[in-house]
């Protein structure tokens, strides 16, 4: 397989954007984090209690003499109070983890709104989809535990040491064998991890891409009979991701072994060194046992800390992977936070003036789909524009909706740049429909109001019918679940949804993008006389490669190999006789 | 380690969820089995510790005794050695079982939703079936990768139950009844949080299908605007689910608590007993500790064994998941009879519709949901009457009918990959430079910067509708079935073009039958022969130009002619 392809994918955000990331989140959540942070010492130091007491009741008990009853009852005051302290600190956490988590992935889901098209389709949308997904997961699996189990742990393990000092400056002495080992291991580690486990990730984006690729084109594998190939594809993907396992399963056989037994050096440290010690009369015998209490009892941190560096480090892979949508974003690219209804700016009455003026775009450098187009539109005129299959008509009208900027040259609206207009003020102005039909997952109405929070039911049922599509809906109800998981609707049926938001969203400019090419020839004339009468006085722009939109128009501009060839009226086209005259003829011929 | 992928496996136990995991872990015994063994090596060398350690107190300490402080605190350093190696087994052990479970399980989805094919869309989303794929194989990897640890915390347990006994059988005593205790207090626990964390899951799933609803919409999105509104949708969904989060937290805190509360009452039982029995003389100072360092290291086990029992029943509902999607029957049961070789006649008796085999025939529907469900009949795409040589189709395997007849799409999918394989369903390479010809897609390669090595991505978006019509085409002309049927191939393609394609269709089928689903005029025109269908059934058959008059052909094409 191609293993090597430069697939092109979205962009990772960088280990400085993610520590950024971390420390705004931090800041913004000052008072929740500081408090859960108080709640984790607290429970951190009365766990300390019981070893202290435990090693004081040894020395005494040694001695011959000891009240254990006392002892005993305080260390069961001190063991209540740690769980009760805990389950506090447990449940501060995970409502600051939820919020934060809630935050990072609303604001992903709003990055991935605003992120260029062209971008996602070069990416392919696998890649979004396993954003979306498994590194959403992972996430939410760092935040909701390795973040409060690395605060419990780093807070316990401060506390331990302190606590170990008190006890005997001199006994804590030998626990620092481990620190130099622990240290170089984990920088070692923790160095290849990222790019590792950031690997591990891509792999599994490919699966959800072959997976898709199936799933969604199942009949088409049915009828072509190409199960094989898609069994393939699989096995391929598993040989890729199980490569990067072995490489993050090799980094961890290094590691982990090291950790194991730079946890028990101190303990046998402390033990010897400690025994030599109070042989020499340097400690006493309580001290010595509550030391090599301590020491054994901090491993479990340290072992929870050192675990979740891993898990801290894919959280942190996947945060850099959510993070880096937005890094794809256009620079000032924001969305349309406006609230539902009022706000939408009202376009001003009578505009709708389309220029491009030297317009050109090339999705590859070098290949040019248009090249040096210029074409003004009056507000309220219809223009078709006509042209071989592969003329660059799809490429104007998505030049025209602002959805891609021009490579070269500008696209205005009324004088307004469209590359540098807000998006809600763009969508207030032009609008595009094209013939792809995606019914988004949820009800009817919910498919509809997108394109115009603030309409009535009445308005909506209006819309509807004036687009022959009043019957259906009616006998669904628009309270009907639709897409993903709902009632299956026809393309035709899709189509006369798409065009129902669009009459719902009355934009200046609309783009039609053979938009009706999925309706029956009859319902799709009547469709778009019904269009054009909700939208009269709008400025329209049809892409059509049937003829009689074009007839119907002000205008046509015939589009070949990315220049306009020729334009003007039908019957001055027809007169004319150019190419346009010769497609009139082929088409009745 | 074993080596992935490994061949596929086709005889899962798909029975019921518990069977599909037990299938699964039969097929990795060796590792697992090996996993658990070090894993209770790992556990018991780690459970020796605090009794080397309380041996280092007695003997070293109390009985000051330099030689043996250094004997057991080496003891100790090499209890260490053993479970760092041990664990590191354990570890490759499990990962092998946890990423042979999940390959495995992904392989079967996958091959499960290519036998399926049409079948799919009508009884799964593909969010359902990638949430399978993708989430689902990871917690059965898990369960079965938490095996080896779950053993290890069980035997350990019994392990320094023993060191206890000997030591002390009231002490003893006290930590045999006191684990069994805890763990049953553990397990009630458990048990609302796992519905909490259920709900939790629903939620989190739903919210997922929504997102990636939002990613494979954007194209819809940006043209029409919404991106607030489905901002907004998405923001509740999201606080909903920040909500159950939070109510989970609220079990999960209860549950550490008793975690700790737990294990923290067994020792303080321990320290009371042992410090009276230490008066006593019946015990040593070191045991003492010894049984300290137990009462804190037994919550270890204990929690990976209510953590074993969690992943177990993740695993078990993703199992359930998986079991549910494999189950699935194709909804058209294939049949025994063979088909005659040679061309055969097509007839579908509800349509009263012949296809004569070598023919090329274009079939003119009213409307396009009766052109879709006819084209569907002659594939058996859906229950139907069609004959085919005189042989009921839905009698004939269904291997069969798909070597021979093939329908094509506007819905077909275009699969990444170079598009020299993807055009190329058939393996039969020499045929391509033919049908791009055929098909007018010869520019199109043209325009690509490494022509027919131009890997497809995402569905091909990047390529226009027509373009993507023509490339359907060409694929579907290569795979050269003795049946084509098409359903509108060129409704996204110019005049020009289109005149173009009709003319080299017909000569690239010659002898073969075709089928093309159409209104156009143009396509039409270059068939032998056109059928034209109201309401589900043919009511006029002739050629274009003689049908031209007939009065219930002229609305269905008429949107050229009025013009």
């Amino acid at each position: 397989m191609n293993t090597g392809d430069p697939v092109p994918t979205l962009p990772v955000a960088s280990a400085r954007e993610v520590r950024a990331q971390a420390r705004r989140l931090a800041v913004q959540h000052r008072g929740a984090l500081l408090g859960a942070l108080a709640l984790h010492a607290c429970t951190a130091a009365s766990g300390l209690v019981a070893p202290r007491l435990l090693g004081d009741l040894i020395g005494e008990v040694s001695r011959g003499a000891a009240d254990v009853t006392h002892a005993v009852v305080l260390i069961l005051v001190f063991v209540m109070a740690q769980a009760v302290l805990l389950a506090a600190a447990v449940y501060a956490s995970a409502r600051l983890g939820e919020s934060v988590l809630a935050e990072l992935r609303e604001e992903f889901v709003d990055n991935v709104l605003a992120l260029p098209l062209a971008t996602v389709e070069r990416a392919g949308t696998g890649d979004l989809v396993n954003r979306t997904t498994r590194d959403v997961d992972l996430l939410s699996r760092a935040v909701r535990q390795a973040v409060p189990d690395t605060l419990f742990a780093g807070t316990t393990i401060v506390l331990t040491v302190g606590a170990l000092i008190l006890v005997d400056p001199l006994l804590a002495l030998p626990c620092l064998v481990a620190v130099p080992v622990l240290w170089a291991a984990t920088r070692w580690y923790l160095r290849r991890a990222r790019d590792g486990y950031l690997r591990q990730s891509a792999s599994y984006a490919r699966i959800t891409d072959g997976l898709t690729d199936t799933a969604e084109g199942a009949r088409t594998v049915e009828a072509l009979r190409i199960a094989h190939r898609r069994t393939a594809r699989a096995d391929a993907d598993i040989a890729e991701s199980y490569q990067a396992e072995r490489y993050t399963l090799h980094l961890r056989s290094v590691f982990l072994p090291i950790c194991d037994v730079a946890y028990v050096l101190p303990v046998a440290a402390t033990l010897v060194l400690g025994g030599v010690f109070y042989l020499d009369g340097l400690v006493t015998l309580a001290a010595v046992t509550t030391a090599t209490l301590y020491v054994q009892q901090v491993i479990v941190p340290v072992d929870i800390l050192l675990y979740w560096m891993n898990e801290l480090q894919i959280g942190g892979a996947s945060l850099a992977r959510t993070l880096g949508v937005r890094g794809a974003a256009p620079a000032g690219a924001s969305l349309p936070v406006a609230p539902a209804g009022a706000s939408v700016p009202v376009a001003p009455a009578g505009g709708g003036g389309v220029t491009l003026d030297g317009v050109s775009f090339a999705y590859r450098a070098g290949h040019d789909v248009l090249r040096d187009v210029t074409l003004h539109v009056e507000p309220g005129e219809r223009l078709a524009v006509v042209g071989p299959t592969g003329a660059g008509k799809s490429t104007l009208g998505r030049l025209v909706a602002g959805i891609a900027p021009p490579t070269s040259g500008t696209v205005t609206i009324d004088g307004a740049v469209l590359a540098d207009l807000p998006l809600a003020d763009l969508r207030s102005r032009v609008a595009l429909v094209t013939q792809e039909h995606h019914v988004f997952a949820g009800t009817l109405r919910e498919n509809l109001v997108m394109a115009k929070p603030s309409a009535t039911d009445e308005e909506l049922e209006k819309t509807l019918k004036a687009l022959d599509a009043g019957d259906w809906v009616a006998g669904l109800g628009l309270d009907a679940a639709v897409g993903a998981g709902g009632v299956a609707l026809s393309p035709a049926q899709a189509q006369q949804l798409a065009l129902a938001r669009l009459a719902l969203a009355d934009p200046q400019v609309l783009v039609l993008d053979e938009a009706t090419s999925l309706l029956a020839p009859r319902t799709a004339r009547h469709v778009e006389r019904s269009l054009s009468a909700v939208l009269a006085g709008r400025t329209v722009i049809a892409i059509a490669h049937r003829l009689h939109t074009a007839h119907d128009a002000d205008r046509i501009a015939v589009l070949q190999e990315g220049r306009v060839v020729e334009l003007g009226s039908h019957d001055e086209l027809v007169r004319a006789g150019g190419v346009y005259a010769a497609l009139w003829r082929s088409w009745h011929g | 380690m074993r080596n992935f992928p490994e061949p596929p496996v086709v005889t899962p136990d798909c029975r019921s969820s518990l069977r599909y995991l037990c299938w699964l872990a039969s097929g990795f015994r060796t590792p697992i089995l090996l996993g658990a063994v070090a894993g209770i090596a790992c556990t018991v060398a780690q459970a020796l510790i605090p009794a080397a350690l309380g041996e280092a107190i007695d003997a070293g300490i109390v009985g000051r005794d330099r030689p043996a402080l250094l004997w057991w605190g080496g003891v100790i350093l090499v209890l260490g050695v053993v479970q760092a190696l041990t664990g590191l087994g354990q570890d490759r052990c499990g990962l092998t079982a946890s990423l042979g479970a999940a390959y495995r399980t992904l392989q079967l989805v996958t091959a499960q939703a290519a036998r399926l094919g049409g079948t799919l869309r009508t009884v799964a989303s593909t969010g359902e079936v990638v949430s399978v794929g993708v989430a689902d194989i990871t917690q059965l990897g898990a369960a079965l990768e938490t095996t080896g640890r779950f053993a290890g915390a069980v035997v350990v347990i019994v392990v320094v139950a023993g060191i206890m006994l000997s030591a002390s059988w009231q002490l003893g005593l006290v930590v045999l009844v006191g684990v069994p205790a805890m763990l049953w207090a553990v397990g009630l626990l458990l048990r609302p949080l796992h519905g909490r964390q259920q709900h939790l899951r629903d939620q989190q799933a739903e919210l997922t299908i929504h997102a990636v609803d939002i990613s494979s919409g954007l194209r819809v999105l940006r043209g029409i605007g919404g991106e607030a509104e489905f901002s907004r949708r998405y923001r509740r969904m999201s606080q909903r689910v920040r909500g159950a989060g939070v109510r989970v937290a609220g079990v999960e805190a209860a549950l550490d608590a008793a975690k700790t509360l737990l294990p923290g009452l067994l020792l303080v039982a321990v320290v009371w007993l042992g410090a009276e029995s230490v008066l006593d003389g019946r015990l040593s100072v070191g045991q003492l500790v010894a049984f300290y360092g137990y009462a804190v290291f037994l919550a270890t086990p204990l929690r990976r064994v209510a953590d074993g029992a969690d992943q177990f029943t993740r695993g078990n509902v993703a199992a359930a998941r998986v079991v549910r999607l494999l189950n699935i029957e194709p909804e058209h049961a294939s049949g025994t009879t063979a088909l005659p070789d040679g061309p055969l006649e097509l007839v579908d008796p509800d349509a009263g519709l012949t296809i004569q085999p070598g023919r090329f025939v274009a079939v003119a529907c009213a409307t396009p949901s009766d052109a879709a469900l006819l084209a569907d009949r002659l594939g058996r795409h859906t229950g139907t009457a069609v004959t085919f040589g005189g042989v009921p189709l839905r009698d004939v395997p269904l291997e069969q009918v798909r070597a021979r007849i093939l329908v094509t799409t506007n819905e077909d999918r275009l699969f990444a990959g170079p598009l020299r394989t993807e055009l190329d369903p058939a393996d039969r390479p020499d045929g391509l430079p033919a049908v791009l010809e055929a098909s007018s897609s010869r520019d199109i390669i043209e325009a690509l910067p490494d022509g027919l090595d131009q890997a497809v991505v995402g569905a091909g978006q990047e390529f226009s509708g027509g373009q993507r019509q023509r490339l359907r085409l060409a694929r579907a002309l290569n795979a050269d079935p003795e049946v084509l049927v098409l359903v509108d191939p060129t409704s996204a393609v110019d005049a020009h073009t289109e005149a173009r394609i009709a003319e080299r269709l017909r000569q690239a089928r010659a002898g073969r039958t075709t089928v093309v689903f159409t209104t156009s005029p143009i396509m039409l025109n270059a068939a032998d022969r056109v059928a034209v269908v109201v309401d589900g059934r043919v009511v006029a058959e002739g050629a274009h130009q003689g049908l031209r008059g007939d009065a219930r052909y002229r609305p269905i094409i008429a949107r050229e002619d009025e013009a």
